[in-house]
């Protein structure tokens, strides 16, 4: 076994207060939205924790973003375009393993380092979120903050609606992301190994027994 | 003592004038009144009675001697009086007391059975006293008094006392005949029978007239026999006239002086009020009448009281009288209110820019003119409590829950600046409220501090912005929230996109090729009295291909006017932010399509919830919507179900891909084994 250091710790803080964060933000928006029949706290109460979180989000975002560009690290993000075909078979790979490979008791194809950190799926999904996903929904959820303060750019994008269509469908998208993204979380070598890296920032992995990107346990 | 010296007195005044007797005995007289006139002949003689009448005792004996009841001694009627002479002095309420005892006495004579065969005595009897008509010591036969006197004054015997006739309908009618006044009228010198034909010296005919309308109707006969119907047209205000005023109304009945003198020695507004006193009224194209009655007190008591006629009805005077033609009473209204513009400009100016000159000018009459708030003859000083009788004329339903209001406690505790309807619609330029953000403008005047005070806790933290305090006030009405108990309705108003004004609904019946009435067939395609959400695309995408950018925004009022003046006490304004923003707040179940008139009033249209989410349909109002968002309130449906599709996938995926690798765990621990086995 050995210790590969794959997680600074800007980058544990960020992740542990964004997945806090997210928490909150999904629940308190179910809140907002099924006044109704959810009752975990008053309307009012809802809507002052998201604001408060959703600014808390806004800023962690930024140590994210500062982190990565500072470090030039971003490059963890960008998936190798200029290997297109190379890029495809790995990621076909990384998909044949969790559909698979998983299952029979294949190595994961992938090796996590500190400057290749993310398989060729989460390197897609990752930047998607990242880099679109989550900005949208932070300045979606900015401009329904306060629509009279925004209302030149809510006007120039449509309207009010069109902003609020944006920010639930994320909403629904990262509430059902959040789920698989832990379950995910739970595939390392161990159960823990991911998780617990994240709060280390050490990941133990198992000695390679043979030949490239395998895997062999002991 | 007293009495002893009264009688001897008396006593020796009978001796001498029994002494006297001879020589002063004269004609047919009696003994006993040539007795009493030994002093009742005497001009001087009167007694003051105890109202402070004074009452003559004189009585002249040529005429008396002359009367039908010469030979009858004094005593014959004054049976009491002459006892009282011995006594003390007979003690005399009044004129009209002795004159009532006096007319008993004929009755001894002339029995009650007597006069009534007479039959215009019978109706007298009740209300005349026989010496009114009759005199007292100067009585003649009917026949010679008859052939003496002309019919004027044989009339007028009657007829200048306070008599009346009690019509059918209850009404009394005077027939007291002022003598003066007639013999100065023009027809003083007519007899009394040149109008009243059916009357003379020799028959008086007992009439059954039902009410005063009849009798003036017949008074108006007479007079046509004189004056012709096509020479009295021939003045073009008669010829309007003719039609409702009988004569008698503008020019009386017994005083009428001639055009001429009317005019000469009348005032202006007398001269007006001669016709105008009287119960006139003017008939217009569509068979209305109206009433052109002045009340005089009322006039003199008004604001105007001091004005002449002619200072408003510009187009009169007393040498011209238009005469002028209008299709109904409004149009009448309307025309003359203009009038007051002379004066007020600054109120007619600001009326020109107001609601209900906006609904005159569509045709909507009813809507008041100056008139309509102020009255015609009756102006008074007004404050702004006038509304609280002018408004309610026509908006009565907002009486009461204006008076249940904050507003009005206040005003009748005597809070100077307590608002009455003027304070927040303006008095003369009185807009449309309904869903306008003048109506909070209104709020504000008095409110001044209001956005900062809703800012203290309508706020969206971490920061205090006034945006959003505004945001509020701009798509909320002040009521829906401090009108606790009315009910709510969400108006959906129909907004020219590019320029972010209403879209106004003249254009649109232009585009749909219809009229106001027409409008809602050509939007409700289905004809339910509804607009839905496919028939909102439908009108977006009609206008669309028409080059109208629309969309609806929506804003939250109180479902009637009326609720919007219960305004309560703040402590019971709905605060709780959860009472708007939930999915089934009772405040988002109303849901109505508001278009504009260019002039800002509103023409409401019903719609369904479905224009504001809750229902899978609502899809096809997301377009026409996309301006429109409450949080909380106006979920669309299809997202609901999105996520908790989302949520079970989510979850899904995870216990799938566990189960499998559940399931395989035998084959990786086989391949485990193997792997072992090799090493």
């Amino acid at each position: 076994m050995k210790k590969i250091y794959l997680h600074p710790l800007p980058i544990r803080i960020w992740h542990w207060v964004n997945a806090l964060a997210f928490i909150i933000l999904i629940v308190t928006g179910a809140q907002v939205r099924f006044g109704n029949v959810l009752h975990l706290f008053s309307f009012e109460t809802a809507v002052n924790i998201h604001s408060w979180t959703g600014f808390i989000l806004v800023a962690n975002y930024f140590i994210w973003l500062v982190y990565y560009l500072a470090t030039r690290n971003i490059k963890i993000y960008i998936p190798p375009l200029h290997h297109p075909v190379e890029f495809a078979k790995k990621a076909i790979r990384q998909a044949k393993f969790y559909g698979l490979g998983i299952m029979v008791g294949d190595h994961n194809p992938h090796h996590s380092t500190f400057d290749n950190k993310f398989n060729p799926m989460q390197q897609v999904s990752y930047l998607m979120i990242m880099v679109l996903l989550i900005p949208l929904q932070l300045i979606t959820g900015l401009l329904l903050w306060d629509p009279k303060l925004f209302s030149p750019v809510i006007n120039l994008v449509g309207g009010i609606q069109v902003i609020d269509i944006v920010h639930v469908l994320l909403w629904i998208f990262f509430s059902a992301f959040i789920i698989v993204h832990f379950y995910l979380a739970t595939l390392g070598h161990t159960t823990w190994a991911h998780i617990i890296a994240m709060f280390t920032g050490f990941e133990e992995e198992e000695e390679e027994e043979e030949g490239h990107g395998a895997h062999s346990s002991h | 003592m007293g009495a002893r010296k009264h009688i001897l007195m008396v006593l020796f005044f009978v001796f001498v004038n029994f002494l006297l007797y001879p020589y002063a005995s004269n004609g047919a007289l009696s003994d006993e009144a040539k007795v009493c006139l030994t002093c009742h002949a005497n001009k001087g003689m009167y007694k003051t009675l105890q109202n402070k009448e004074v009452f003559s005792l004189y009585v002249d004996k040529n005429e008396f001697t002359t009367s039908a009841h010469n030979n009858i001694g004094c005593n014959g009627c004054h049976t009491g009086y002459m006892a009282a002479h011995m006594q003390k002095k007979k003690e005399i309420k009044s004129k009209k007391e002795y004159t009532g005892n006096a007319s008993r006495i004929c009755s001894m004579c002339h029995t009650d059975e007597q006069l009534k065969k007479i039959p215009i005595h019978s109706p007298l009897m009740k209300q005349a006293l026989c010496v009114e008509c009759h005199g007292s010591h100067y009585i003649k036969k009917m026949e010679e008094w008859k052939k003496d006197i002309n019919e004027t004054q044989y009339c007028l015997g009657c007829h200048k006392h306070d008599l009346t006739k009690t019509l059918s309908s209850g009404e009394v009618l005077a027939l007291s005949v002022n003598e003066s006044a007639y013999k100065a009228s023009i027809h003083g010198k007519l007899s009394c029978s040149a109008c009243h034909k059916e009357f003379s010296k020799t028959k008086h005919p007992i009439r059954t007239i039902k009410n005063k309308r009849e009798y003036t109707a017949l008074s108006t006969k007479s007079c046509s026999t004189c004056h012709t119907d096509a020479q009295l047209r021939k003045s073009p205000v008669h010829s309007s006239l003719l039609a409702t005023a009988a004569c008698v109304e503008c020019h009386g009945s017994h005083t009428i002086k001639s055009i001429v003198a009317q005019k000469a020695g009348a005032p202006e507004n007398q001269y007006c009020l001669s016709c105008h006193k009287g119960r006139l009224s003017m008939s217009f194209k569509n068979g209305e009448s109206l009433s052109v009655f002045v009340d005089e007190p009322s006039l003199r008591n008004s604001i105007h009281g001091k004005l002449r006629c002619t200072e408003c009805h510009a187009d009169f005077s007393k040498s011209k009288h238009p005469v002028r033609v209008f299709a109904s009473r409004r149009n009448y209204s309307i025309v003359t209110s203009d009038m007051c513009g002379r004066c007020h400009s600054d109120a007619n100016t600001k009326y020109k820019n107001s609601i209900h000159h906006a609904l005159l000018k569509s045709a909507k009459l009813m809507a008041p003119a100056c008139t309509g708030c102020h009255g015609f003859h009756t102006v008074t000083k007004t404050g702004k409590d006038l509304g609280l009788v002018s408004c309610n004329k026509c908006h009565p339903d907002m009486k009461s829950s204006y008076e249940a209001s904050i507003h009005n406690k206040a005003r009748m505790k005597g809070v100077q600046n307590a608002p009455a309807c003027s304070s927040c619609h303006n008095a003369h330029d009185v807009q449309s409220t309904k869903m306008t953000a003048k109506i909070k403008d209104a709020c504000l005047v008095c409110h001044k501090n209001a956005e900062d005070k809703h800012k203290k806790w309508l706020y969206n933290p971490p920061l205090k912005l006034r945006t959003f305090t505004e945001l509020h006030f701009n798509t909320v009405a002040c009521a829906a929230c401090h009108a606790p108990d009315a009910g709510r309705g969400i108006y959906l108003n129909l907004y020219n996109r590019k320029t972010g004004k209403p879209f106004p609904e003249e254009e649109l019946l232009k585009l749909f090729d219809t009229d106001a009435a027409g409008l809602m067939s050509k939007i409700d395609m289905n004809k339910d009295g509804s607009i839905d959400s496919v028939e909102a695309w439908n009108l977006f995408k009609y206008l669309f291909t028409k080059g109208a950018s629309t969309t609806l925004i929506g804003k939250m009022d109180v479902s009637t006017a009326a609720e919007a003046h219960n305004i309560a006490d703040k402590t019971k304004a709905v605060k709780d932010c959860g009472a708007c923003h939930n999915p089934d707040s009772p405040f988002f179940k109303d849901v109505f399509l508001v278009i504009r008139k260019a002039d800002g009033r509103p023409t409401v249209f019903n719609a369904k919830q479905d224009l504001i989410g809750k229902d899978l349909k609502s899809v096809y109002a997301i377009v026409p919507t996309t301006k429109f968002y409450v949080l909380g309130s106006t979920n669309l449906k299809l997202w609901d179900i999105l996520f908790i599709v989302a949520l079970i996938g989510g979850i899904a995926v995870p216990i799938g891909h566990l189960t499998l690798r559940i399931i395989t765990s035998p084959l990786r621990s086989l391949r485990s084994m193997k792997k072992g086995g090799k090493k």
